[in-house]
């Protein structure tokens, strides 16, 4: 009696266990978000077509062109090597300059511009823009997840 | 002008106590001689008066404006207000982690001086571990990350504090946190003392309950503080964003909830004996991995972590130390921790506490993961991956779901185990309150996302099962003692303040749960171009703008734009959000305006100029946000109420008339 209750208990940890993990994997693998330089996204081709990806660079001074009376906007982001042309609607964040540091969040669709849901402008720990040199654009590649705080 | 030297010198004299008090204690208790105990005791004082004035060092540094320090250049101005400058120690990595050893020195010295008399086999170890920690740090402190640098040519002014952190909100996120993170050492040192002692007895969980309440209610605080800080400063419209800043402070909440509950288990039926170890063990370890992931510039890049390869290693190599010791100390001792106790029933108070320490426990690891695979990919290299909302809204809400679940059963199960008939007699009632609730939610409320059904169901679930209990103890008190209702009910809250804190806390929780999910489902945003007398229509309100102007604080300059807000019922308020831009600093930053209502906030963000009259702005309705902070502050109240119950619940009589859960079920005794 003592053991058959025990095994049970054991038993549903198990199955408890076991049907979280799979919820938990399922979910986590299907929320990732990529981060790609507009080099890289442009040499997975077709690959990520339909995907949610973030893609980060420099937004590329004098690209920036704001359509007058609305917040519609459209901007080059460039890795240096590659531009990717971006399309955003709404309120860019505080820091969102020419010249500088630039995240962008959107659906992937090869050969279109890359309408951006959201836009994350990066900063260092003392709140200064990032600046884009060719160093910094370099560098950037390692830096570019910093996230907004 | 010599403060910061002071300072300096107070901290090396500290890490040599921190020395002694590791050491001294390990030699008086393997020569047999109480006198070198002794002297780790003084030593122990003697650390936490030495990194008290290093404290007032650096205090004294940045009100004097003293820009020679780098660490003060770095993170104050001659324009930064007093405020400011007062708890600017903790604005970056350096001050913080002082912070943090000062108030390991003081809960050191406290615990110490309270448990002397009291745990004389425990208290040498706690002072041996304590300082090892202790040392850890001020070795991180003086040779890695001095706050108490010189610059050779001082600047005329500092760098002044990053404008995000000049918020109320921000001067009391750390401490509090800290206080949280800190505490939990005491507990850990305890834990460490039977393990090593192997006098494995319950005797350290009781010792340290009020330590373990202490940091719990100080974590918890710190965290929604962070929450209300980010909520009124980066201007986005929401509390939470899954971000791994936030995260590294909520895993060991989440273990810490766990072992909050299972030390009750230990306490009253010695079971659960090497799984506390456990989980104090990992609480622990997860506020250092807490702090030294904000603070080490781990987590704002990798990059950050290869630039100073020394900080980054020796925080890897002490984390190393500590889990292998700890663990490896349970490890070895478990053959001692057999629990003679087995689990008889399914249906009991400790098995539902092991489901929710499963669940809970099954909670921090999702997080965990979505905080740290991140790092890792990046680190090998792989890909950059970010982790968002989705995955917790899919994972992490309906895991909690099922602890909310399990804390509406809670109040109604005995401990050892009942019959099934029993528990559902007393479970249909808030079944079916909660099932009328969530019947009417949705037909008239017209609540159709099943995330907002299965909340309004369980906070029913949960606020009925425990009004229930607690109105059964009163009306048997009322009826034993002959009182009338109030007395009786007093009398009830103040004899079982445990109990009846932890009600608080589990209905102030469930008032947050309502809040997030109300503000994180019906949360309304508009983002549009508005000249002046132009409105718009969010919900109930109709808000016009209606002029701007230029504002001057002591430190900065804004514009400020004036919305009026009106609803039908002759509501009439006026929000001021504004753009400011700090003297020190070229860019501009957001200043929210927020207008908080019992039922919905709204939140209004000033955009840039479109052109000559137009400007542009975010609005947003926020239901149920006050509920967050609201639930919050009855969570603190409730954890106070505990706190102030001297005797553990373990003394009292059995049958008192308390509650189920002092009872003893007839049928198993």
């Amino acid at each position: 009696m003592q053991n058959s209750r025990r095994l049970y208990l054991i038993l549903t940890i198990f199955v408890v266990v076991g049907a979280l993990g799979a919820l938990l994997w399922t979910s986590f693998t299907g929320s990732l978000v990529y981060f790609y330089t507009p080099t890289e996204i442009l040499q997975t081709g077709s690959d990520k077509s339909g995907h949610k990806v973030r893609i980060g660079g420099m937004v590329q001074e004098g690209s920036l062109v704001k359509q007058p009376g609305s917040l519609k906007m459209r901007f080059l982001v460039t890795d240096g090597t590659n531009r990717l042309a971006v399309t955003y609607e709404g309120m860019p964040p505080d820091l969102f300059r020419e010249g500088q540091g630039v995240v962008v969040e959107g659906v992937w669709r090869p050969g279109q511009d890359f309408n951006a849901g959201t836009v994350l402008a990066k900063h260092s720990e003392d709140y200064i823009p990032v600046k884009m040199t060719q160093e910094g654009i370099a560098r950037s590649k390692e830096n570019m997840l910093r996230t907004l705080k | 002008m010599m403060w910061i030297e002071l300072a300096h010198f107070a901290t090396i004299i500290a890490l040599l106590m921190a020395v002694v008090q590791l050491m001294a204690p390990v030699v008086g208790v393997l020569a047999l001689r109480p006198a070198w105990v002794r002297v780790g005791r003084q030593a122990a004082y003697v650390v936490a008066v030495a990194l008290t004035l290093a404290v007032i060092g650096v205090v004294i540094s940045f009100l004097n404006h003293d820009f020679s320090v780098k660490y003060v250049a770095e993170h104050s101005s001659l324009s930064l207000p007093f405020f400011y400058r007062l708890t600017a120690l903790w604005g970056g990595h350096e001050g913080s982690l002082l912070f943090w050893a000062w108030l390991l020195g003081l809960y050191t010295a406290m615990a110490v001086w309270r448990h002397w008399s009291s745990h004389p086999h425990s208290v040498p170890v706690v002072l041996s571990v304590l300082g090892a920690v202790i040392t850890g740090f001020l070795v991180l402190i003086l040779f890695l990350s001095s706050p108490f640098e010189r610059l050779p040519r001082p600047p005329m002014d500092g760098r002044d504090l990053n404008p995000m952190l000049q918020d109320p909100g921000m001067v009391f996120h750390p401490p509090f946190l800290y206080m949280g993170y800190v505490g939990f050492a005491i507990p850990f040192a305890f834990a460490l003392a039977a393990l090593v002692n192997g006098r494995i007895t319950d005797e350290w969980i009781v010792a340290t309950r009020r330590w373990t309440l202490f940091s719990w209610a100080m974590l918890s605080t710190g965290i929604v503080f962070g929450a209300y800080w980010a909520y009124h400063v980066l201007g986005w419209g929401g509390y939470w964003a899954w971000d791994p800043v936030e995260n590294a402070s909520f895993i060991p909440w989440l273990v810490a909830t766990a072992f909050l509950h299972s030390n009750m288990v230990q306490e009253r039926r010695h079971m659960f004996m090497r799984w506390n170890l456990f989980l104090i063990i990992t609480t622990f370890s997860l506020s250092l991995l807490g702090t030294f992931l904000v603070r080490s510039g781990v987590l704002s890049s990798v990059h950050a972590f290869a630039s100073d390869p020394g900080r980054g290693v020796y925080i890897l190599m002490f984390m190393t130390v500590v889990l292998l010791a700890s663990f490896g100390l349970l490890v070895f001792r478990s053959d001692r921790l057999k629990s003679e106790v087995r689990l008889e029933s399914l249906l009991s108070t400790e098995a539902a506490f092991l489901f929710n320490n499963l669940f809970l426990v099954v909670a921090a690891l999702t997080v965990l993961l979505g905080t740290l695979y991140p790092l890792a990919m990046e680190t090998l290299g792989s890909a950059k991956v970010t982790v968002g909302a989705p995955y917790y809204n899919k994972v992490f809400v309906p895991i909690m779901f099922i602890v909310l679940a399990l804390m509406g059963v809670g109040p109604m199960l005995v401990w050892r185990g009942m019959q099934a008939q029993r528990l559902l007699r007393a479970v249909w009632i808030p079944l079916a309150g909660a099932s009328i609730a969530a019947g009417l939610a949705f037909s008239f409320l017209g609540v159709r996302h099943p995330y907002g059904i299965v909340c309004i169901f369980l906070a029913l679930f949960v606020a009925v099962s425990h009004g229930l209990d607690w109105g059964a103890a009163v009306r048997k008190k009322m009826i034993a003692a002959k009182q009338g209702f109030i007395p009786a009910s007093s009398n009830l809250i103040r004899r079982n303040k445990r109990r009846y804190g932890g009600f608080m806390v589990h209905l102030g929780i469930v008032v947050m749960t309502v809040g997030f999910v109300g503000s994180g489902l019906f949360q309304e945003e508009k983002e549009l171009v508005l000249a002046q007398g132009d409105f718009v229509v969010m919900g109930d309100w109709r808000l016009t703008f209606t002029g701007i102007h230029s504002v001057q604080g002591s430190n900065w300059t804004a514009q400020e734009a004036l919305i009026t807000a009106e609803t039908d019922h002759g509501k009439k308020i006026t929000l001021r959000p504004q753009k400011r831009v700090y003297n020190n600093h070229p860019m501009p930053a957001t200043e929210a305006a927020i207008s908080s209502h019992f039922l919905e906030d709204i939140y209004v963000v000033l955009g840039e100029p479109v052109s000559d009259a137009n400007w542009a702005f975010r609005l947003y309705r926020n239901p149920l946000v006050s509920w967050v902070w609201g639930g919050a502050e009855m969570m603190a109240l409730g954890i106070l109420w505990s706190l102030l119950q001297g005797r553990s619940f373990k003394s009292k009589k059995r049958v008192d008339g308390t509650g189920p859960a002092l009872q003893v079920d007839p049928s198993h005794s």
